[in-house]
Order: structure tokens, then C-alpha cells, then sequence
């Protein structure tokens, strides 16, 4: 297959789907279900074939630009609109390729998780379908518009598949999400306008402005002043704030654990395997990349708040009785690592230190996508069972659905963080990176270990410990719910024993020229600012 | 890379395989487990066993001669660090983009003089244990989950001996914290059991915090993890501290506080101490495993690895910090009722003289107490089973004169008594001998530091008096059986103090159950059992005597082997050896006197006629009593300092999402839709008006769908899809 087909048939394939389903004669529910989960199973076979492709291929370490002008290989690149220099430019490099990989499992699981929903099931899984189709999208775009496009549209999904086959409270959690993250697109929109429309403050060879390219656009900004520094301030808190609303990060986190708790237990899956992610992706394929020189000069803020969330996440966690709330609210404690790992800008003598932090950031998005996606599954499974979330209620599982338990165990102490498992991994590249940048910020983050540990021992021991007659009787797990949860356990251990071996080898090179190009920028742009104060107050340079 | 290397990977990794084969064919295998965990655990002993041979008697004999006699010899004072056996391999490693280093993470094996001791240590008395535990686990219903645990633990403990590095180190600390937090909750139905485990972890989480904090100032100022790197950079070859190293002063103090920290969570020092009596909540093999002879001394372990790092502030709090704790357990355990709280409380008293001696430069008297003491305390431990097996109690007010029953038990455990209070000619009275040796020569030197001695003097006295103690009221007299089933419960005895709760205990079996005379049907425990117990007993006694048959003359074998591989800064106690002998004979006395006068039952040939009656101290002591029963006070304290104020916290935060930002973003939400309502949905085009117009109007459809219910998918969809479109033509509008 060409690569050309093979890009584009990985968002296109769940879109056809998504049409697909809506033909199938009504009535025939099964069907819808088997169609659904082979266009899952297709989308996330040509994931895999893509990564083999990535993987094996010695042409995959020349950086996207290059392949971009060259032999295309994993790139694919069309005018669209050029009028407005739109192009269909789609690309696969270390970092995408690893949640393409995600997005495709994650859907698949939830797909088969999906199997006990009864309520409109043609409308359930088109829309299941178009969500998969527009997420694949936005990790493949390389082209700011197509980027936004694939973003927005994600949103529609979702809103309905919370509004509709959510809980009690949906209409309010499904209008606080998409209020929430339009109110974050919006600030992308205007960043992505102001690097289209900037004249430039320095010469860039022919370069002019007016680009939605991002592979360009990181290229203009590692290299040239283009991007003063001034204007990359600005560009780089719009950028992050959108970003931070979807990742989400205090104080934007407020919709999470409402769309958690309210959406059904495959969208919950699909919302905190990969919806969450895209925030972390924006930050590291845009709001870095693009405004290095704004992200270095905001690095302790965008580093504090990240603490800030670890630890504000894991004590909201702390306090929650609601299970799958406290799932959520540990979400948004995990996710605070990635934005940490991310501003752990310390570039001095090198960017070898700051590398392990955007490693571990993007380690934290892979792992927490596998536990997170993992653990609002357990949690459907048991309210499937027991119809309850409360944990004053739960208690004695152990005894009564051993396998279920063991699971558990296995995903919740990945998630703590346990060494063997794949957030160990993750959170100590962070954490020592973020001791690089700042011991007062590392002693912090590091701190946080202490309240992950007592919500997540205290969660085990109110759901599997103790006795509990009156849950006597609850069948262990199905042969479905293996299927959806083993591959999940086993990628929990392996990522966290072989992490070189299993992503690291291929995913970091992307990632460490990342990086490298956003330490190259952030010393640029401050060249042809010479003439101004190194340090100008944002608003006073706007006033100029 | 040497065969020694292999040796030792494949002596961590068997337990790791018998641990997947136990743990994935659970179901299958059933029984057979236990089997594959002590076949696993004996094969790693016996490949250590290889090694350990190989290091001390064909590599290096030198570490037989008298200490001072090979320093001489090289003139150097760090001479012996380069035997050690290595091979690593970079687990994981990152480019280091601009720079010319690359920054990586390696796993290995290193194994020195410690290391091979420890490794030989940790699976001789492990195996023991697995042995013991077939017989003593045989009747529970998990019996194969619990061997998978242990060899789980096996693993862990051995990789964390044979860590090169700090970072692999902490990878084993969280995983034999995690193996501690399953088997402390083994019986986890028991709400308390499940709670001793999570407090377990958790106050080891704390100390790991430490760790991180040591790792990542190490890591970020010197790039590398590895012991002997570290050293290497902070260090001159003659062991002074190089100040040209890339690392301040503070920040090397606070690297080594933290990681003593992690240590100190580890080995249950003051202030982390308050788990590890709760945790004798798991089956007792555990305790005696576990919690007494080998994780817990991880710490003391790294302790002695990390010597070299360590600036003199911190040794002064390692110090302290031993002192202290071995003094507060010390007086805990006089007045514990429960056998096995005495033994925890006693476990916790001797880390803490191990934690002394190093923090005073006393290194190899130190790990000599950590390698004396795992053999006599798990005698012990293993003793206290085998007694809990027979009688079901842990209460010592009923029971007594159980030596006739259970002779075998009571001569071992007798033995592990006297190795513990220091009786010459048993271990414990060399290594403590060489503990008191070098505070006293710390004091020596720095006069202000007088309580260094004191501490221990007085803890060391206070080991005799309870450990005989114990032994009087379980195995000497006569048995006493309990008055009736409330006050076997309510422990009330003649000779004990005032009425108390008891708080065990194993399997949960309510007081209620107990025997009223649990003596009456005691037994002796099975061969499988006692035997460990016999063995132990031996090595409580041979493992700290010197060449000159056990005389105290010269420096015991082990303490030369470990002397041998002492770092750089690690003090040489010798004139104060003959003090120390002193003091500890006098203590010894004194513990003793105490112990005969206050508990030796009538009818014994060397019985006194003046008796003290232990009821009558405590009231006159009630103040003091009061605070020792309470332990201090301390888990009070953290529950009203640290657990209830970080809870509070915690509601703070969720309150915070609720009222607050919530309050913020409903009434954003609505503000807009009343504005929007005002000048029409569609009046303010523009990209302002648009954005906003979407978003409410999306909340009136919100509003409208309540009315008109669901089912009308393509409606919205449409609708949406118009707003949209209408979004992006808005924006091309404005843009072009």
C-alpha cells in the first residue's frame, strides 16, 4: 500500500464506517455491532501496519521535513485550498505515530466495550466512529487548518455521545465539555491566525508568513527570528491555554470529571485514553515547537501549574467517593506530569536533562492512556455488576471476582507509578528532569508519590478488601471482558519492563529532535531582540 | 564480564521465573507452588553460596588477616573497592541532543564483599523461612498466592542487593515495598490487616519521596547513578570530600538527607518507625522474613552503600536518628503483652543501633549487628510462630511454662534471647560489642555528643530486660491460662500490668475464640518447623565469633570480612574494644538482674527472694507508663499533624471544583446565554459574537432536547454541523 493510501486510509476508514453502520437495515443491532468493530478492528490493523511500516523503515529517521521533500516516505502532502496555502498534509513521525497506535487500540477496546449498549445503537456507533475518524486526524495533520478542522470536529461526537447515552446528569456535562473546549479552540484559532498573519520580525530567507505548514512553521521558528520573541509569548499561553483545557490542567479541569462520570464506560475510555492526549500532542507538536522562545519564558509558570495539578488532582482524588470520579480527578493529577515534563526547560549545557522530561511526558501520555482507559473499564465493569460507583458501598471484590481483582491490582499500581510497571517509567523521567529545572518543583513533584500511593491503596482497600456479603455472587469477568482488558494489563507490564526496547528506541529520536529544535529556537528568537529589553513585558511590546 | 556475573543474575532472576510460574498457573498448579518457590529460593542460595566461596576464600583471602594488617599493605584507603564483580547493560537511553554524553540508565549486577555476604545471608535464611512456612502456611486457603508473594520478594530483595546503581536500587525499594504491603494484607478481610498494609506503604512512600529527592539532586548535578561513579566524583582518592565536585555542600546534605530519608522509611527509624509494629499483622514467616532479617535492614543496607556520600551532618542525623529509635522501641517493647509486638518493637530497636553505629563511622559494626541480628531474629520470629501455632494466643498473660511442651522452641528461642541481649559467646554480643565500641570512640572524640553513648547503653539494658521478659512469661513457671474468656481478651494476669486491650491478631480470631488454657493442648511444632528454628540457633551463635574459638580476642571472621570492603571514613574502634566489652558485660548484668527480679518464676534454682512486682511499677510510674503503652504517642500525633489536615486538604480541593470554579463557569455560561438571547442568536456575526453564539446556542438545543427528547440525532447533528460551517466561514470571511 502506499503511503499516500495508508495515511489517509487510517482516518478514513472509521469515517466510511461511520456511514457505514447508518446503512445497515434497522433491526438488525448485532450487525451494527460486528460492522462497527471490524472498521475498529481495520483502523486499528493499518495503526499497527503504519508503525511496522515506521518502525522497520531506515528511511523513517530522516526528521518529517525532509521526508516531506523527499521520497514522502509516511508523508503525504496536497494543495487543498491554495488560496490560503491549505494543504492535505498528513505525516508520521516518532511522536504521532505512538498515538496513532494508542487511538487505534483504544477504540477497538472500547468498541468491544461497547457491546451492552441498547439505546440507538446505529446512531452510538456512527458517532463512535466519525469520533475515531476525526482523533486519528488530528495526531496525523501536519497542516495547521487541517489540524484545527480534525479538532473541531472531534467535538460533535463526543458532545453527543455524552448528551445522549450518558447518566443522570448528561445534558449539563455534555454542554460543560464542549462549552469548555470551544472556549480552549478558540485561543488555538487565534494563535494559529497570528502565525499565519505575522510579518516577521526578522528576515527568514523567502519565508513571508501566511503558512498553516507546522512542518515549516517549526522549521522558521528553531532557526530564524521570524517569530520575535514578543509575539511568541503570546502565541505560545493561546496555544496553551486551548491545550490545557483539553489535557485538562488546572483550572480548565472542571469538565472532566463531570463528562467522566456522566459518559458511558467506552467513551470514558475513549475520553481519557485519547481525547486527553490531544492536549498533551498540541502541546508538544505546536505550542513548544512553534513558540519556543514563549515556552522557555513561561517554562516555570507552565512548570508550577503542572505541579500545581499533581498535586491538586491527587487530593480532589483523595476525597472522591464516587469511583469513577476518582478516576478522573487522578487523570487530571497524571496529566499535571506531562505538562511539567514538557516545561522542565532547563537548557543549560545542553538539552540532554530537559530530553528526559519531554520523554517522560510523552511516556506519561502512552501509560496513562493504557491504566487510564484500563481503569474506567474496571470501573464499568463493576457498575455493570454491583450498580454502584460509591466506594463507601464496594468492598470484599477480592473474594468474590479474583480475576477481576487481580487486574486491578495490576493497572492500579501501574498507575501509581510501581517500577515495573509503565508509570514508573514515566514519572521518573519526569520527575528527575524536573529536578534539573528546579529542586524546590522537583521536591514537590516527587512529593506528590505519597498522596498517589494513599488514594489509590485506599481505593483498593474500600473495592477489594474486607468482606461484603451483599455483593455474594457477582459473576468474575467474562470472556469478552478478558479480551478487553489483557491486552491492556500485558502492555501495562511490558511498557514498564522494556521501556527502550518496546517504544523508547523508535518514539525518542522524534522526540529528541523536538526537542533539540525547541532549545535551538528558544536562544534564537532572542537574537534579533537584541535591540529590545531581553525581558519586555508582553503588554508593553503590544502597545509598540 | 566475568562469571561471577551470571551467577549472581541468574540467583536474582530464579525467583523472578518461579514467581511468573506461580502467579500465571496459580489455578493449575495450586500446592505445587510452594515447592516451586523453595526449590527456586534454595537453588539461588546455593549459586550465592558458589559465590560466596569464590570471593572470600579464592579471590580475595586477604580478608581473613586482622584488620590494619592489609592497610598497611597497600597504604591506601580505599583499597579494596575494585573486587567487585560487574556487567551491566543500558536500560534505558536517550540521545542527549548538543551534547556530547549521552545520559542513560543502566540495570546490572555488581557484587562485592557486602553484596556476597548479603546475598548468602538473605537466601540461607529465606529458604529456611520457605521451608518453615509449608508447614506453618499448610492450612491457608491461599496458600499458593502466598508463596508466589514470597518468591516475588525473593526477587526483589536479591536485585536490590545486587543494584550498582542508586536508580535500579529504587526500583526494588517500591517493589519489596509493594511485596511487604501484599503480604502484611495477606489476610486482608481483616480490616485492620488491610490497614496496617496501606499504612505500611504509605509511610515507606514517604521516605521514598527522600529518595527522589537524592536521585534526582544526584542525577541532575552529576549525571550518573552508580555508587562508585558518585564517590568517584565527590571524593579524592583518599577519601576527603573534593570540593571542586559539580555539586554544593547543601545540596549533597540535602541529596544525602533524602535518601536517608528513604531509608529511614524503609528500616522504621524515628520519625517513619510507627509502621512497621502494625505490620506484624501478616502471617509470621513474613514478619520474620520480611520484617525483621532482610527488608527492613535494606536500609541499613543502603546506609552503608551511600557511607561515602554522606557529609558529616548527615551521618550526625543518621546518628541521631538511630539513637532515638532505639531507645523509643526499646521502651515500648518493655511494656508490650503481645509476644510478637515485643519482637517488632525489639526489631525496630536493633535498626536503630545498626542506623547508630553507621552514623557514628562504626560501618562494619554496624552491618556486622544487620547480618547477627537477621539470624537471631528470625530465630525468634520463627520461634514466635511455632508457639502461636500451638497455643493461637499472642498474649503472654496466659500463657507460661510452655518449655515442657514445647521444648525445642523454648531452648531456640532461648538461644535467640541470649544472642539478642549480648551474652558472650553469642553473636549479638560481638556486634553490639563493636557497635558501643565505636560510639564510644565517636564520643571520644567529640565529647558533645555524649548521648551517641548513653543511648545505646541504655537501650542495651533495656533489650535484656524485655527480651527476658518474654521469655520468663512464655516459656518459664508455670502456664497460667486466662481467668475467663472476657480477660483473655482484656489481658489481666497476676504478674502484668493494668487491664488493656489486646489489639492482635493473626487471622482475626476474635479473643472470644481463645482458649481459656491455651497451654493445656499445646504442642511441639512439626520437624519441618523446628528445624529452621535449630539451624538459626547455631548461626545466632557461631556467625559473630572470632578465630580464637569465639574467645573475645581479636575481630570476629564476619566483621573482618566486612571490614575488608570498609569505604573510606569508616573508623577503626579498636582501643575502645576493652571499654566496650565492659560496658556491655555491666549492661548485660543489669538487664538481667532487672529481668530476674521483675518476672523469673518461683521455683527456679537461681530465683531470688526479693521480687519487684511489674503492676506495682506501673502505677508508680503511671506517667511513664502511660506513654510507652501509647507508643509515644505517635500514631496520634501524624493521625491529628499529618492524615487528618492532608484529608481536610483534600475536601478543600474537591470543595474548590465545586464552589468555585464550577460557580465561575456556570455562570459564564449562563451570563452568555442571556446575552446572546438578548440580541439574537444569530445578530453578531463576527468571530466574537459567533463563538459565543455557538456556544449558547448549543445550550439552548441542550435545552430544547429535555423537551423534545432524543431520538432526533440528525436534527442536531445537522444543526451543528451548520454552526460549524458557519464557524469556519465566519473565520474565512474575517481572514480574507
Amino acid at each position: 500500500m502506499s503511503d499516500n493510501l495508508l495515511l489517509t486510509s487510517l482516518w478514513l476508514v472509521p469515517l466510511i464506517g461511520a456511514g457505514a453502520v447508518l446503512l445497515v437495515p434497522k433491526g438488525s443491532e448485532r450487525l451494527v455491532k460486528y460492522v462497527a468493530t471490524a472498521f475498529t478492528a481495520v483502523a486499528f490493523a493499518l495503526a499497527l501496519a503504519a508503525l511496522a511500516a515506521y518502525v522497520g523503515d531506515a528511511r523513517a529517521a530522516a526528521p518529517l521535513a525532509e521526508r516531506a521533500a523527499s521520497d514522502g516516505f509516511l508523508v503525504v502532502r496536497h494543495d487543498w485550498i491554495p488560496a490560503f496555502h491549505i494543504q492535505y498534509y498528513l505525516g508520521l513521525d516518532g511522536i504521532s505515530v505512538s498515538l496513532v497506535v494508542l487511538t487505534g487500540l483504544t477504540s477497538l477496546l472500547a468498541c468491544l466495550a461497547s457491546w451492552p449498549i441498547e439505546k440507538q445503537v446505529r446512531g452510538y456507533y456512527s458517532l463512535f466512529l466519525l469520533l475515531a475518524a476525526s482523533m486519528t486526524g488530528v495526531f496525523l495533520a501536519l497542516d495547521l487548518f487541517l489540524f484545527y478542522v480534525f479538532f473541531e470536529v472531534m467535538l460533535l461526537p463526543m458532545y453527543f455521545l455524552i448528551a445522549l447515552w450518558g447518566g443522570e446528569n448528561r445534558e449539563y456535562a455534555a454542554i460543560k465539555f464542549l462549552l469548555y473546549t470551544l472556549f480552549g479552540s478558540v485561543f488555538i484559532l487565534v494563535a494559529i491566525l497570528i502565525l499565519y498573519f505575522w510579518t516577521g520580525d526578522a528576515p527568514a530567507g523567502d519565508f513571508r508568513g501566511g503558512s498553516f505548514d507546522i512542518v515549516k512553521l517549526t522549521a522558521i521558528a528553531s532557526t530564524t527570528g521570524y517569530y520575535g520573541r514578543w509575539i511568541q509569548d503570546w502565541v505560545f499561553v493561546l496555544f496553551l491555554v486551548g491545550f490545557l483545557v483539553k489535557l485538562p490542567s488546572f483550572p480548565f479541569h472542571t469538565w472532566l470529571p463531570d463528562a467522566h462520570v456522566q459518559a458511558p464506560t467506552p467513551i470514558s475510555m475513549i475520553l481519557a485514553g485519547v481525547l486527553l492526549k490531544i492536549g498533551g500532542y498540541g502541546m508538544i507538536r505546536l505550542a513548544w515547537p512553534l513558540a519556543p522562545a514563549g515556552a522557555l519564558d513561561w517554562s516555570y509558570v507552565v512548570a508550577a501549574l503542572g505541579v500545581f495539578s499533581i498535586l491538586y488532582g491527587a487530593l480532589a482524588a483523595m476525597a472522591q467517593t464516587d469511583f469513577k470520579k476518582l478516576v478522573a480527578y487522578s487523570s487530571i493529577s497524571h496529566m499535571g506530569y506531562v505538562t511539567l515534563g514538557m516545561a522542565a526547560m532547563n537548557l543549560a549545557g545542553g538539552a540532554g536533562y530537559y530530553a528526559y522530561g519531554v520523554n517522560g511526558a510523552m511516556y506519561m501520555m502512552l501509560a496513562h492512556g493504557i491504566t487510564s482507559a484500563a481503569m474506567f473499564f474496571l470501573v464499568g465493569v463493576i457498575y455493570d455488576r454491583a450498580h454502584t460507583r460509591d466506594l463507601d458501598r464496594l468492598g470484599g471484590l477480592n473474594n468474590v471476582m479474583p480475576l477481576y481483582g487481580a487486574v486491578s491490582y495490576v493497572i492500579f499500581f501501574g498507575s501509581m507509578g510501581l517500577p515495573g510497571l509503565c508509570g514508573f517509567v514515566a514519572e521518573v523521567f519526569v520527575v528527575l528532569a524536573a529536578f534539573r529545572y528546579s529542586v524546590a518543583l522537583g521536591v514537590l513533584a516527587a512529593a506528590a508519590v505519597v498522596l498517589t500511593a494513599g488514594y489509590i491503596l485506599w481505593t483498593i482497600q474500600r473495592v477489594f478488601l474486607g468482606r461484603n456479603e451483599a455483593w455474594k455472587g457477582l459473576p468474575d469477568l467474562s470472556p469478552r471482558e478478558i479480551g478487553i482488558s489483557a491486552p491492556l494489563v500485558v502492555l501495562t507490564v511490558l511498557m514498564g519492563v522494556f521501556p527502550q526496547a518496546l517504544i523508547l528506541s523508535w518514539m525518542s529520536p522524534s522526540v529528541d529532535r523536538m526537542v533539540a529544535g525547541v532549545a535551538s529556537g528558544a536562544t534564537t528568537a532572542a537574537g534579533p531582540m537584541a535591540g529590545r529589553p531581553a525581558e519586555a513585558p508582553a503588554i508593553v511590546a503590544e502597545a509598540r | 564480564m566475568p562469571w561471577q556475573v551470571g551467577l549472581y543474575a541468574a540467583a536474582v532472576l530464579i525467583p523472578l521465573a518461579a514467581f511468573l510460574v506461580e502467579i500465571l498457573f496459580i489455578r493449575s498448579l495450586g500446592r505445587l507452588n510452594a515447592r516451586i518457590a523453595t526449590g527456586a529460593i534454595a537453588a539461588s542460595c546455593a549459586l550465592s553460596a558458589i559465590g560466596f566461596v569464590d570471593y572470600f576464600l579464592v579471590e580475595n583471602r586477604a580478608a581473613f588477616a586482622e584488620p590494619g594488617h592489609h592497610e598497611a599493605a597497600h597504604g591506601e584507603a580505599v583499597p579494596h573497592e575494585a573486587h567487585a564483580w560487574e556487567g551491566s547493560f543500558d536500560w534505558v537511553i536517550l540521545d542527549a541532543p548538543q551534547e556530547g554524553r549521552r545520559l542513560a540508565i543502566p540495570l546490572g549486577v555488581r557484587v562485592d564483599g557486602l553484596a556476597a555476604i548479603m546475598f548468602l545471608m538473605v537466601t540461607f535464611v529465606a529458604t529456611l523461612i520457605h521451608a518453615y512456612s509449608t508447614s506453618y502456611m499448610a492450612e491457608d486457603a491461599r496458600y499458593p498466592r502466598f508463596f508466589a508473594y514470597l518468591s516475588l520478594f525473593c526477587f526483589s530483595m536479591l536485585g536490590l542487593i545486587a543494584s550498582p546503581n542508586l536508580f535500579m536500587i529504587f526500583l526494588f525499594w517500591e517493589l519489596v515495598g509493594v511485596c511487604s504491603y501484599l503480604l502484611i494484607g495477606f489476610w486482608y478481610e481483616e480490616k485492620p490487616n488491610a490497614d496496617a498494609a496501606n499504612k505500611a506503604f504509605v509511610v515507606n512512600r514517604v521516605g521514598d519521596v527522600g529518595m527522589l529527592i537524592g536521585l534526582g539532586v544526584l542525577w541532575s548535578a552529576l549525571g550518573t547513578f552508580d555508587f562508585r561513579e558518585v564517590v568517584a566524583i565527590l571524593r579524592h582518592p583518599d577519601g576527603s570530600l573534593d570540593a571542586a565536585a559539580p555539586i554544593s555542600y547543601g545540596l549533597l546534605t540535602l541529596a544525602g538527607l533524602g535518601i536517608f530519608a528513604g531509608c529511614a522509611g524503609k528500616s522504621a527509624q524515628f520519625p517513619l518507625h510507627v509502621w512497621l509494629p502494625d505490620a506484624m499483622a501478616g502471617p509470621t514467616p513474613v514478619s520474620a522474613l520480611i520484617h525483621a532479617a532482610t527488608m527492613v535492614a535494606a536500609g541499613v543496607y543502603l546506609v552503608a552503600r551511600f557511607f561515602p556520600v554522606f557529609t558529616p551532618e548527615v551521618l550526625d542525623v543518621v546518628a541521631y536518628a538511630g539513637g532515638i529509635t532505639l531507645f523509643i522501641a526499646a521502651t515500648i517493647a518493655v511494656v508490650q503483652t503481645d509476644y510478637k509486638k515485643v519482637l517488632a518493637y525489639s526489631t525496630v530497636s536493633q535498626l536503630g543501633f545498626m542506623m547508630l553505629a553507621l552514623g557514628v563511622g562504626g560501618w562494619a559494626a554496624g552491618v556486622f549487628h544487620l547480618l547477627t541480628h537477621a539470624f537471631f531474629k528470625a530465630l525468634l520470629f520463627l520461634g514466635a510462630g511455632s508457639v502461636y501455632h500451638s497455643v493461637h494466643t499472642y498474649e503472654m498473660a496466659g500463657l507460661g511454662g510452655l518449655r515442657r511442651k514445647m521444648p525445642t522452641t523454648a531452648a531456640t528461642m532461648l538461644v535467640g534471647t541470649l544472642a539478642i541481649s549480648g551474652v558472650p559467646f553469642f553473636s549479638g554480643f560481638y556486634s553490639k560489642d563493636a557497635i558501643l565500641a565505636a560510639a564510644l570512640a565517636k564520643v571520644a572524640a567529640e565529647p558533645h555528643h555524649a548521648l551517641l553513648f548513653v543511648l545505646p547503653a541504655v537501650g542495651a539494658v533495656l533489650t535484656t530486660f524485655y527480651m527476658f521478659r518474654m521469655w520468663f512469661l512464655v516459656f518459664a513457671g508455670e502456664p497460667r491460662g486466662f481467668p475467663d474468656p472476657h480477660t483473655a481478651r482484656v489481658i489481666h494476669a497476676q504478674d502484668e500490668e493494668h487491664a488493656l486491650a489486646a489489639e492482635d491478631s493473626e487471622h482475626g480470631v476474635g479473643a472470644a475464640q481463645h482458649d481459656l488454657n491455651p497451654v493445656a493442648h499445646a504442642h511441639e511444632s512439626p520437624a519441618v518447623m523446628t528445624r529452621p528454628l535449630v539451624i538459626l540457633a547455631a548461626l545466632s551463635v557461631f556467625s559473630g565469633w572470632t578465630i580464637w574459638l569465639g574467645l573475645p580476642i581479636g575481630t570476629p571472621v564476619l566483621e573482618r570480612m566486612l571490614a575488608y570492603g570498609a569505604p573510606a571514613g569508616a573508623i577503626d574502634a579498636h582501643w575502645a574494644h576493652w571499654y566496650a566489652v565492659g560496658a556491655s558485660l555491666a549492661i548485660l548484668a543489669l538487664g538481667l538482674l532487672l529481668a530476674v527480679l521483675y518476672y523469673a518464676p518461683a521455683g527456679l534454682p537461681f530465683a531470688p527472694s526479693l521480687r519487684l512486682s511489674p503492676a506495682r511499677a506501673a502505677v508508680r510510674f503511671r506517667p511513664l507508663y502511660a506513654l510507652f503503652k501509647n507508643k509515644w504517642y505517635f500514631d496520634e500525633l501524624y493521625a491529628m499533624a499529618l492524615v487528618r489536615p492532608c484529608l481536610r486538604l483534600a475536601k478543600a480541593c474537591a470543595g474548590l471544583d465545586r464552589l468555585v470554579i464550577d460557580a465561575v463557569v456556570n455562570g459564564a455560561a449562563r451570563t452568555v446565554e442571556l446575552l446572546s438571547r438578548a440580541g439574537g442568536m444569530f445578530d453578531r456575526l463576527g468571530v466574537d459574537g459567533l463563538v459565543n453564539g455557538l456556544a449558547a446556542s448549543v445550550y439552548l438545543a441542550g435545552d430544547r432536547a429535555r423537551s423534545i427528547q432524543t431520538g432526533r440525532i440528525r436534527n442536531y447533528l445537522m444543526f451543528l454541523a451548520l454552526a460549524v460551517i458557519g464557524l469556519f466561514a465566519g473565520v474565512f470571511a474575517w481572514v480574507g
